[in-house]
C-alpha cells in the first residue's frame, strides 16, 4: 500500500489530481499526454455492470436452487461442477469472447472487433460461480429454525425462500454482490483480450473500451523508458484499483462475518 | 402488491431451476467450440511435415478489392514438397481439388481430404514469374512499350514460347509490365482458367498459343494427430508461422514459476493457517486478521502483479526472471492456501485435540501429531486447487513484465520466461490464419491440466475426507 503511494508519487507531482480524476481523455504516450482516469473508470464500470447483470441473477438463482430445491443427493455433484466453472483460466474466457461471442453478436449488432459488450457478458459467466458460491454460503448460514418456523406456519417452499430466507440473508447477499463487483473490476485477461486497446468516451459497450486493468496490461507490456512518467501513472491506476477493491472487500467480508455470527 | 409478490415467487422458482443448467451449458459450449478447432492442428502439421510453410498474401484485383492468395514461404530441403517441385514463392492455387485463397482454406482442404493417415494430395500451383514465364523486359523502342520475353523459363519454352516473343494479351487482357503480367496470370489461374490463351507478337506476326503456367503434382502428406500434438508441445517454435508454433518454452516457464510459487506459498500459507486456527487467541485481533486475509485473497491479480514488479523485479533486482514470477504468484496464492488450510483444520473436531491434550501431549505435539494428519486430505485438496489457480494465472505475470514470447527454453531460475496462459494471450491476439487453431490447442491443453487438477482435488476430498461424528 505504502509502496503504491510511493511509486505513484512522481505522477501526482507531475499531474494535478484534478486532471487525473476529471479528464475524460486517456492518451499517455501522445503529445500532449492525457492521463484522464475517467475514460478508464467509465469503461470499467460499463463492463462490470454488464458482467453483474449476467452473474447476479444466474448466481443468485443457482444458489437458491442449491440451498432450497436441489435434491440432497445432487448437491455434492452440483457444487463441484460449479467450482469447475470457477477453475477455468480467465484467458480461456477471453479467447472465447474474442473468437466466438463477438462474431456471434456481430450478426445482430454493429459491433467492433473489440467491444465491451462481449467482454462484459463473458465476464458475467466467469463470475457466476463466484456469486453462486458466496450466496450459497450465506443462504446456508440462515438457521434451519427459520425455515422450519416458516414451514410450520403453512408457507409453501417458494414463500419460505422468497419471504423469509432471502430477506434474512439480505445483507449477506449484498456483500456477495459487492465481492462479485470487486472481482469484475479487477478482472484483467478477458478485457485485455476482448475489450480493446483504446478508450472511448463516453463509454459505449458496442465500441472498444479500455478499463483500468486493460490499461495496466497495456502499459506493462509496452516498451517504455525506465523512469518515465508512465510507470508512475501505472502505479497511480494500480493504487486506485487497490483502494477500490480492498476497501469494498474489507467491508463486505466484515458484513458476511457478522451475518454468520448472528445466525450461529 | 399481491400479484407482484406472486410474480416474484414464481420467477424465483423458474430462475432457480434455469440458472444452474444455463451456467453449466455455457461452460460446455465454451469447451466444445474450442475443441472443434483442434482438429486442424493435424492438417497444419501434416502440411508442415511435408515441407511446406504457407503465408497469406494479397494483390489488388481488377475491381480494386484485395484478392488473397496463398504463397509458399518456405520449402524444407529434401522434403516431399521439394521433391514434388514446389519452391519458395510458389502460389498454391488448389489443394485436393479445392481452390484455396487463404492458408486456412488449404489446411481445411487437407483436413477434409478423403483417405486415411497417408494421402496423396493433388496440388496445383503457380510458380513466380521467372519460373512460370521467364525473364521479361519492357522495351520502349517502338510506338508503344513492348513486353519482351528475354529468356523463357523451361516450362514456357516447352509450351512453345521463344526468346524475343512480345507478350500482348493473356486471355484477352492486355499485359504491360512483368509484375502486372504475372498478377494477371495469377488472377486467371485462380479462376481455374488453365490453360489460358496468350497473344504474342513473333517476328512481326501475331500468334495465339495455349499456355498452362501451373505446376501440378501429388504430394504425400501424413496426417498424424499424435505426432502433431507431440511436436506442438515439445518444440521451441518459430514465431512467424503458426504451423511451426511450439509450446515448450511456455511449458517450462509455467513449470518453473509454479514450482517456485509452491515452494514459497505452501509452507507459509500452511504456517499462517496453523497459527490462526490453532495458536492465535480468538478475539478482535484474530477477527481482524481473518477479514484482512479474505480481503487480500480478493485483490485483483493485476494489483498483485504490480507489487511483484516493484518488490521482486526491481527491489530485489530479480528482473523478469522465473524467480520473480514465482514469488509474485506466491503473494497471490498464499491467502488462498491459508484460507483453504484453515477450513481443513476447522473440520477436525475439538474432541481430538482435547483427547491428545488430556493424555499429556504438548500443544505442539497435538497439532503436529494429531490435528495436521487428520486434516491432511483437506489441506492437500486446498493445495491442489491453489496449483490449478496458479497454472492459469496470466495477469500478474504480464504486469511483472513476463515476455509474450520467448524463443528459447529457460535454463535457470534467473532466466526470463513466458507461461502457457501468456502464450495463449499472445497467440489469441494474432490475426493470421492458423493462430486460432494453435491457441485452441494450447487452451485444450491448459484446460485439461486445470480440470485434471480439480478432478484430483474432488477425488481427494471424496476419498479421504473422514466424516467426524460430532
Amino acid at each position: 500500500m505504502a509502496l503504491y503511494v510511493a511509486q505513484s508519487l512522481p505522477f501526482f507531482q507531475a499531474v494535478p489530481l484534478r486532471e487525473f480524476l476529471g479528464e475524460t481523455r486517456w492518451a499517455p504516450i501522445h503529445e500532449p499526454a492525457r492521463y484522464g482516469i475517467l475514460a478508464l473508470l467509465g469503461a470499467t464500470l460499463v463492463i462490470t455492470g454488464l458482467a453483474l447483470s449476467v452473474a447476479v441473477p444466474l448466481g443468485l438463482f443457482s444458489a437458491v436452487f442449491l440451498a432450497a430445491y436441489a435434491p440432497p443427493r445432487l448437491r455434492p455433484v452440483l457444487k463441484p461442477a460449479l467450482e469447475l466453472l470457477a477453475a477455468v483460466p480467465t484467458v480461456v474466457y477471453g479467447f472465447f469472447a474474442l473468437r466466438f461471442v463477438t462474431p456471434f453478436l456481430q450478426r445482430f449488432l454493429p459491433l467492433g472487433f473489440w467491444n465491451g459488450l462481449s467482454a462484459g457478458l463473458v465476464m458475467g459467466i466467469m463470475i457466476t460461480p463466484y456469486m453462486a458460491s458466496l450466496s450459497d454460503d450465506v443462504l446456508y448460514a440462515v438457521p434451519r429454525s427459520l425455515w422450519e418456523g416458516a414451514y410450520a406456519l403453512g408457507a409453501r417452499k417458494r414463500q419460505v425462500v422468497g419471504r423469509v430466507v432471502l430477506p434474512a440473508a439480505f445483507s449477506g447477499i449484498g456483500a456477495a454482490f459487492v465481492l462479485s463487483f470487486t472481482r469484475a473490476v479487477g478482472e484483467t485477461m478477458i478485457v485485455a483480450l476482448a475489450a480493446g486497446r483504446t478508450p472511448t468516451w463516453p463509454p459505449d459497450p458496442l465500441r472498444p473500451l479500455l478499463p483500468m486493468t486493460g490499461a495496466m496490461v497495456n502499459i506493462a507490456t509496452g516498451d517504455h523508458e525506465a523512469g518515465a512518467l508512465i510507470w508512475a501513472h501505472l502505479f497511480a491506476i494500480g493504487l486506485l484499483l487497490f483502494l477500490l477493491t480492498f476497501l469494498l472487500n474489507l467491508i463486505s467480508h466484515g458484513v458476511i462475518r457478522r451475518v454468520q455470527r448472528r445466525f450461529a | 402488491m399481491r400479484g407482484l409478490r406472486d410474480l416474484w415467487e414464481g420467477g424465483l422458482v423458474l430462475g432457480a431451476f434455469l440458472a444452474l443448467p444455463l451456467a453449466l451449458v455455457a461452460l460446455a459450449l465454451m469447451v466444445v467450440v474450442t475443441a472443434l478447432q483442434v482438429g486442424q492442428l493435424t492438417a497444419m502439421d501434416a502440411v508442415a511435415e511435408a515441407g511446406l510453410t504457407l503465408t497469406l498474401r494479397t494483390l489488388e484485383g481488377p475491381d480494386g478489392a484485395p484478392v488473397p492468395y496463398v504463397q509458399v514461404a518456405q520449402v524444407a530441403r529434401d522434403s516431399p514438397a521439394a521433391r514434388a517441385g514446389l519452391a519458395r514463392g510458389d502460389v498454391l492455387l488448389a489443394v485436393a481439388g479445392r481452390r484455396v485463397g487463404r492458408p486456412l482454406e488449404a489446411w481445411r482442404a487437407v483436413e477434409a481430404a478423403p483417405g486415411g493417415r497417408e494421402i496423396h494430395l493433388p496440388l496445383v500451383w503457380l510458380p513466380p514469374l521467372e519460373r512460370a514465364l521467364g525473364t521479361l523486359r519492357v522495351e520502349r523502342g517502338g510506338s508503344e512499350p513492348a513486353l519482351v520475353l528475354v529468356a523463357p523459363a523451361p516450362a514456357a519454352q516447352a509450351q512453345g514460347l521463344r526468346p524475343g516473343d512480345v507478350l500482348r494479351k493473356a486471355a484477352g487482357i492486355p499485359v504491360t509490365s512483368p509484375r502486372q503480367a504475372w498478377e494477371t496470370v495469377l488472377l486467371l489461374a485462380r479462376q481455374g482458367e488453365a490453360p489460358l490463351e496468350l497473344e504474342v507478337l513473333r517476328a512481326g506476326e501475331t500468334a495465339h498459343l495455349a499456355f498452362d503456367p501451373c505446376g501440378r503434382a501429388e504430394l504425400l502428406v501424413v496426417r498424424d494427430a499424435w505426432r502433431a500434438w507431440v511436436r506442438f508441445l515439445t518444440r521451441v517454435g518459430d514465431p512467424r508461422y503458426p504451423e511451426q508454433a511450439g509450446l515448450l518454452p511456455a511449458l517450462v516457464g509455467s513449470l518453473g514459476v509454479v514450482a517456485v510459487m509452491a515452494a514459497v506459498a505452501f509452507p507459509l500459507g500452511l504456517a499462517a493457517a496453523v497459527y490462526l486456527e490453532e495458536f492465535a487467541r480468538p478475539g478482535r485481533f484474530r477477527t481482524l486478521l481473518d477479514i484482512l486475509l479474505a480481503s487480500l485473497a480478493g485483490l485483483p491479480s493485476a494489483v498483485v502483479g504490480l507489487l511483484g514488479l516493484e518488490v521482486f523485479a526491481r527491489g530485489l533486482l530479480l528482473g523478469r526472471s522465473i524467480l520473480a514470477g514465482g514469488f509474485t504468484l506466491a503473494v497471490l496464492i498464499l491467502p488462498i492456501v491459508a484460507i483453504a488450510g484453515r477450513e481443513a483444520l476447522r473440520t477436525v473436531p475439538r474432541s481430538l485435540r482435547e483427547a491428545a491434550l488430556s493424555v499429556g501431549a504438548t500443544p505442539g505435539q497435538t497439532v503436529f501429531h494429531q490435528v495436521l494428519p487428520a486434516a491432511l486430505p483437506g489441506l492437500l485438496t486446498g493445495m491442489v486447487l491453489a496449483l490449478s489457480r496458479a497454472v492459469g494465472e496470466a495477469a500478474p505475470l504480464l504486469l511483472l513484465g513476463a515476455f509474450l514470447y520467448v524463443n528459447y527454453v529457460p535454463q535457470s531460475l534467473r532466466d526470463s520466461f513466458t507461461v502457457v496462459p501468456i502464450q495463449i494471450f499472445d497467440w489469441a491476439t494474432r490475426p493470421q490464419d492458423g493462430y486460432a487453431t494453435v491457441t485452441a490447442c494450447a487452451i485444450v491443453f491448459l484446460l485439461g491440466l486445470t480440470l485434471a487438477l480439480n478432478g484430483l482435488a474432488i477425488f481427494l476430498r471424496a476419498r479421504f475426507q473422514r466424516r467426524w461424528a460430532e
